[in-house]
């Protein structure tokens, strides 16, 4: 997949996780730009994007992401 | 009995489930609590002229139970409830004996997560709720 290949369907996950089927995310969007992200919501998106992209992630390394473009990036060092 | 599973204990497939007599002290219990006299729950009269058998126990207190499964049964005391979806497909009535049980239909190793289906039935064997849970479990490394 090529990065913009995993942020769509990273924007899809946000927008289940969130509800909101007119969210649009970019690379600087981070906990402050969403109002319903927090930790809960963080653990969430981490479920969802290991279940969509078939990977195992450290609680660690997803602890210290801090906006989209991060877990775009780590997933795209994962494949 | 409290258990202690740790998430490493656990795994899909796995169950537990307790029983339960849903009485009138209850229905008075949670009224006082929550405030909620509505007269379905209330009002024996009024119930049975809407259809009903008698007093209908609160849904939410049906679905108290599901806190008893977490925290005492399945894992028990390291045991964290982060969401519950849940239907209330039938009603309940003072008297009614249920069962309350749960079985993991997901892990996540990351975050330390179950995912539980839960059915709770009647003395009848019929669902009078259904439920799906997600709670985070202790590890046994964790530092918390």
């Amino acid at each position: 997949m090529t990065r913009d290949e995993v942020f769509e369907e990273i924007n899809l996950i946000f927008r289940d996780v969130f509800d909101d089927d007119s969210l649009v995310i970019v690379d600087s969007t981070n906990s402050e730009d969403i109002e319903d992200w927090d930790s809960l919501e963080h653990i969430n998106l981490v479920v969802a994007m290991e279940k969509r992209f078939n990977m195992k992630f450290n609680i660690k390394e997803v602890g210290k992401l801090q906006n989209v473009g991060e877990m775009v990036d780590l997933i795209m060092s994962r494949m | 009995m409290l258990n202690e599973y740790f998430y490493e204990d656990l795994e899909v497939g796995k169950k537990e489930s307790f029983p339960v007599t849903v009485t009138e002290k209850m229905l008075d219990a949670f009224r006082d609590i929550t405030g909620d006299d509505n007269p379905l729950h209330c009002d024996e009269k009024f119930a049975k002229e809407e259809g009903y058998d008698g007093r209908v126990a609160y849904g939410m207190l049906t679905a108290s139970f599901l806190s008893t499964l977490a925290g005492v049964y399945l894992p028990g005391r390291y045991s964290l409830i982060q969401s519950v979806e849940i239907k209330f497909a039938k009603p309940v009535y003072i008297g009614d004996e249920l069962t309350v049980t749960g079985e993991i239909t997901e892990t996540n190793d990351t975050c330390g997560l179950i995912f539980l289906k839960v059915a709770i039935t009647d003395g009848n064997g019929r669902k009078v709720c259904r439920a799906k849970m997600q709670i985070g479990v202790k590890k046994r490394d964790d530092q918390r």
